[in-house]
C-alpha cells in the first residue's frame, strides 16, 4: 500500500497528534514547572509558565524533609521488581500451554481471565484484606507482591498467548521429532523466539505493578518502612500546607526507575527476530 | 546406517466420526524412494506424519526395521523429517541448525562439529554455516533442513511437501540434488507431495492416494501405462487424460469391442474377465493428449477447436465435440496445423486407449511394460 499525503494532510495529523499529546505531556510539565517553583508562588493568578526564583531546590529539600524518601522509591521499584519477575515466571509456561495445547476448560479460563480484569481489585480489597490477615501476611512485601502479581497474571498470558500463536507450530514440531523434550523446547526454541513478546509483557507488566501498588498498599500495609513511593508522598501532606513542589519533584524521581527499565528493555524489542524461520 | 523398513498394517485415523485415513497397508523395502501423492485433503500428510509420530494412529501398526512404534516418540522411532516450511530455528545459526538434534542427543563438540561440516560438505553448506537463516535464499533453507535430517542417521527419512515452497527452476535443481541425495546415502524415504511431476521423476514407487485411501501403488511407469482405476488414470498424466461415455459391445479374442457413439465400433486390446460385465454396459474409454494424432489412428473423432496453446515445444489443443461440452485435449507438435475455432479431425489407435468400467476400475491392458523397451524397468 502506498500512503501518499499532500503536505496540509501531513501538517493535519501531526496536528492531532500534538493535540493528543499535549493531554498526556502537560501534566508532566506542570509537574516539573510545580516543582521548580518556591512554594509561595505555585498559585499564581493569572497564570504565569516563568514564575521568580525557580530552582532546584525542592530536589535536594525532599530528601530532608521526608527522610525515608529514598527508602519509599526503592520499595516501589522492589515491590514492581518481584512482581514482574514472580508474573514472568508463571505466565510464560501458562501462556505456551494456552497457546498450543487442547485441554478440558482452555477457553472457559481464558474468559474467567478476563472477568477477573473487569472486575479489578478494588472490589475484592476486603476478602483480601481477611485473607492476608488469616495468612499473616499483614504489613510485609509479600501482601502487595501476591496480590500484585495475581491480578496482573491473567492479561498478560492472553498478551503473551496472541505472541505465541504466531510462532509456527512446525518449529516446535522439527524440535520434537529431533527429539527434544517440552522444556528444552520451551528453553531454546519458544523463549528465544518470544523474547520480543516477552520484553513486552514485562514492561507492561512492570508498569502495571507500579501503578497499582497504592491500593495494596494502602490497604495491606501500615508498616512505613515498607510503602511504596505513592503511598510515601502523603508525608509530604503537613496539617496546614501541602509542600506541593516537593510532591512533584518526588514523583517525577520516583518516575525514573520505569524509565530507566524502559529504555533498556526496549532495546530488545527487534522488529523481525522471526525472519527466516518459516515461508509464509 | 540401519535396515530403513517400513510396514503399514491397516493403519487408520479419524478425527471423531470422520475417517480420513480409512486402512493404509504398504511395505516398504530398504532404500526405497517412496512417494505418496494425491489432491489436497486426500490424507497424505496426515499419513506421514502418523509415520512420524506426530499424529496417533487411530487402529493398525505402523512398524519400522521389524518393530511397532505406535506409541513410540519421534526420536525413538528412527526417523527424521523436513518439513514444507522449513522450521529453522531464527535466532540459531545454520551450523546450530544442523547441529539441533545432535545437541538434544548431547554429543561431544567434536562428534557435532565432524557430522555438522560432513552433513555441510553434502548439501553445499559450508560458506554458509555462520550464517542466520534468515539471509538465506529458499533452496538454501530447505538445505539447511535436509541437512538437519542427516546428522540423525535415521532409518527413514520423511519429506513433507519440501520443495512446494520453491520457485519452478529451484525445484527442478533440488529435485536432482534430491535423488542424488538419495542414491548417495542410500536411505528409505517417504516423500509427500501434490506434484505428479515430483512423483514421476524421484520415486522408486508411487502410492496414490484418494480420500484416505491407497488407489494404486506402482512404478511411475506402470500407473502412467497401466492405471487401476479412474482416478489414478486421470491424477496421474499432464495434460489429463481424456475421457469418453462408450457402450460395451462383447468380448473377443483380441480384447472387448466397444461402439464409440456416432463414430463406429472398435476392439480394444484389453482383458475382460467377466463378459458379463461389458455387454451393454456403459463403460469409460480413457485416451491420454499425448496419444492422440491429426494423420493416422483407427479412430477418429470430429472435434471444434476452442483454446490453442503454443508452448514452443508443443501444442496444446482444447477441443469439444459438436453438441457436447466434454473437453478433450491434445498434445501435438509445436507446429500442429490447429486453430482455434476451426474444425478438425483428432485419430487415435485402439492400442493406446484404457477402458474402464462402470464403477471406475481399470480393463487390464495387454500390455507388456518390458515391450517398451526402458532401461531401467525390472
Amino acid at each position: 500500500m502506498i500512503n501518499k499525503y499532500r503536505w496540509w494532510e501531513i501538517v493535519g495529523i501531526y496536528l492531532g497528534i500534538a493535540l493528543f499529546l499535549m493531554f498526556i505531556l502537560a501534566p508532566f510539565l506542570e509537574a516539573f514547572l510545580v516543582s521548580m517553583r518556591p512554594l509561595n508562588r505555585i498559585n499564581s493568578i493569572p497564570y504565569k509558565i516563568v514564575t521568580e526564583n525557580m530552582s532546584f531546590e525542592a530536589y535536594f529539600t525532599m530528601w530532608e524533609n521526608v527522610p525515608r524518601l529514598a527508602r519509599y522509591i526503592w520499595n516501589s521499584f522492589f515491590i514492581a521488581t518481584c512482581v514482574t519477575i514472580i508474573v514472568l515466571i508463571a505466565v510464560v509456561p501458562a501462556a505456551w500451554a494456552f497457546a498450543r495445547f487442547e485441554f478440558k476448560g482452555r477457553d472457559a479460563m481464558l474468559a474467567a481471565f478476563l472477568a477477573i480484569n473487569m472486575v479489578g481489585g478494588a472490589v475484592l480489597i476486603i476478602p483480601l484484606f481477611q485473607l492476608m490477615r488469616n495468612l499473616g501476611l499483614l504489613n510485609t512485601y509479600m501482601a502487595m507482591i501476591i496480590p500484585g502479581a495475581a491480578f496482573l497474571i491473567p492479561t498478560a498470558i492472553w498478551l503473551l498467548r496472541s505472541y505465541l500463536m504466531k510462532i509456527p507450530r512446525e518449529l516446535e514440531e522439527a524440535a520434537w521429532v529431533d527429539g527434544a523434550s517440552r522444556p528444552y523446547i520451551l528453553l531454546k526454541v519458544i523463549l528465544p523466539i518470544a523474547m520480543p513478546g516477552i520484553v513486552v509483557v514485562a514492561i507492561a507488566t512492570f508498569i502495571g505493578a507500579y501503578a497499582q501498588q497504592f491500593l495494596f498498599a494502602l490497604t495491606f500495609n501500615s508498616n512505613s518502612d515498607l510503602h511504596p513511593l505513592p503511598v510515601g508522598i502523603y508525608q509530604f501532606f503537613g496539617r496546614q500546607t501541602v509542600v506541593w513542589n516537593e510532591v512533584m519533584a518526588a514523583s517525577l524521581v520516583g518516575i525514573l526507575p520505569v524509565l530507566i527499565i524502559y529504555i533498556f528493555l526496549q532495546r530488545y524489542i527487534i522488529a523481525g527476530l522471526t525472519a527466516g524461520a518459516v515461508k509464509e | 546406517m540401519t535396515v530403513g523398513q517400513l510396514k503399514l498394517d491397516n493403519v487408520k485415523k479419524s478425527y471423531g466420526d470422520v475417517e480420513v485415513i480409512q486402512g493404509v497397508s504398504l511395505d516398504v523395502k530398504h532404500g526405497e524412494f517412496i512417494v505418496f501423492v494425491g489432491p489436497s485433503g486426500c490424507g497424505k500428510s496426515t499419513l506421514l506424519r502418523m509415520i512420524a509420530g506426530l499424529e496417533e494412529i487411530t487402529a493398525g501398526d505402523v512398524e519400522i526395521d521389524d518393530k511397532v512404534v505406535n506409541t513410540l516418540p519421534p526420536v525413538k522411532r528412527g526417523i527424521a523429517m523436513v518439513f514444507q516450511s522449513y522450521a529453522l530455528y531464527p535466532h540459531m545459526s545454520v551450523y546450530e541448525n544442523i547441529a539441533f538434534p545432535l545437541r538434544v542427543e548431547k554429543r561431544s563438540n567434536e562428534e557435532v562439529d565432524e557430522k555438522v561440516r560432513k552433513a555441510a560438505e553434502i548439501l553445499h553448506l559450508t560458506p554458509r554455516l555462520q550464517h542466520r537463516p534468515g539471509e538465506l535464499s529458499g533452496g538454501q533453507r530447505q538445505r539447511v533442513a535436509i541437512g538437519r535430517a542427516i546428522v540423525r542417521e535415521p532409518s527413514v527419512f520423511l519429506f513433507d511437501e519440501p520443495l512446494s515452497n520453491l520457485d519452478a527452476a529451484l525445484r527442478a535443481t533440488m529435485r536432482v540434488e534430491l535423488t542424488k541425495l538419495h542414491h548417495d546415502l542410500d536411505a528409505t524415504m517417504i516423500y509427500v507431495t501434490h506434484d505428479q511431476v515430483e512423483a514421476m521423476t524421484m520415486a522408486d514407487r508411487i502410492v496414490v492416494l484418494d480420500a484416505g485411501n491407497i488407489a494404486q501403488v506402482g512404478s511411475p511407469l506402470e500407473l502412467y501405462h497401466k492405471p487401476d482405476n479412474l482416478f489414478v488414470a486421470g491424477f496421474i498424466g499432464n495434460p489429463k487424460m481424456n475421457f469418453l461415455e462408450v457402450i460395451g459391445k462383447g468380448v473377443e479374442k483380441d480384447g472387448v469391442r466397444v461402439e464409440v457413439p456416432g463414430v463406429g465400433e472398435f476392439v480394444l486390446p484389453v482383458t475382460a474377465v467377466d463378459p458379463n460385465s461389458v455387454k451393454d454396459r456403459a463403460l469409460t474409454l480413457g485416451i491420454r493428449p499425448e496419444h492422440t494424432h491429426l494423420s493416422e489412428g483407427e479412430i477418429g473423432l470430429d472435434l471444434q477447436a476452442n483454446v490453442v496453446e503454443r508452448l514452443g515445444i508443443h501444442t496444446v489443443g482444447y477441443a469439444n465435440r459438436e453438441g457436447q461440452d466434454e473437453v478433450i485435449c491434445t498434445v501435438q507438435s509445436g507446429s500442429a496445423p490447429i486453430k482455434a475455432g476451426e474444425k478438425f479431425k483428432l485419430r487415435f489407435n485402439a492400442k493406446d486407449c484404457h477402458l474402464f468400467d462402470a464403477d471406475g476400475k481399470a480393463f487390464t491392458r495387454n500390455l507388456d511394460l518390458k515391450g517398451l523397451g526402458l532401461p531401467d524397468l525390472d
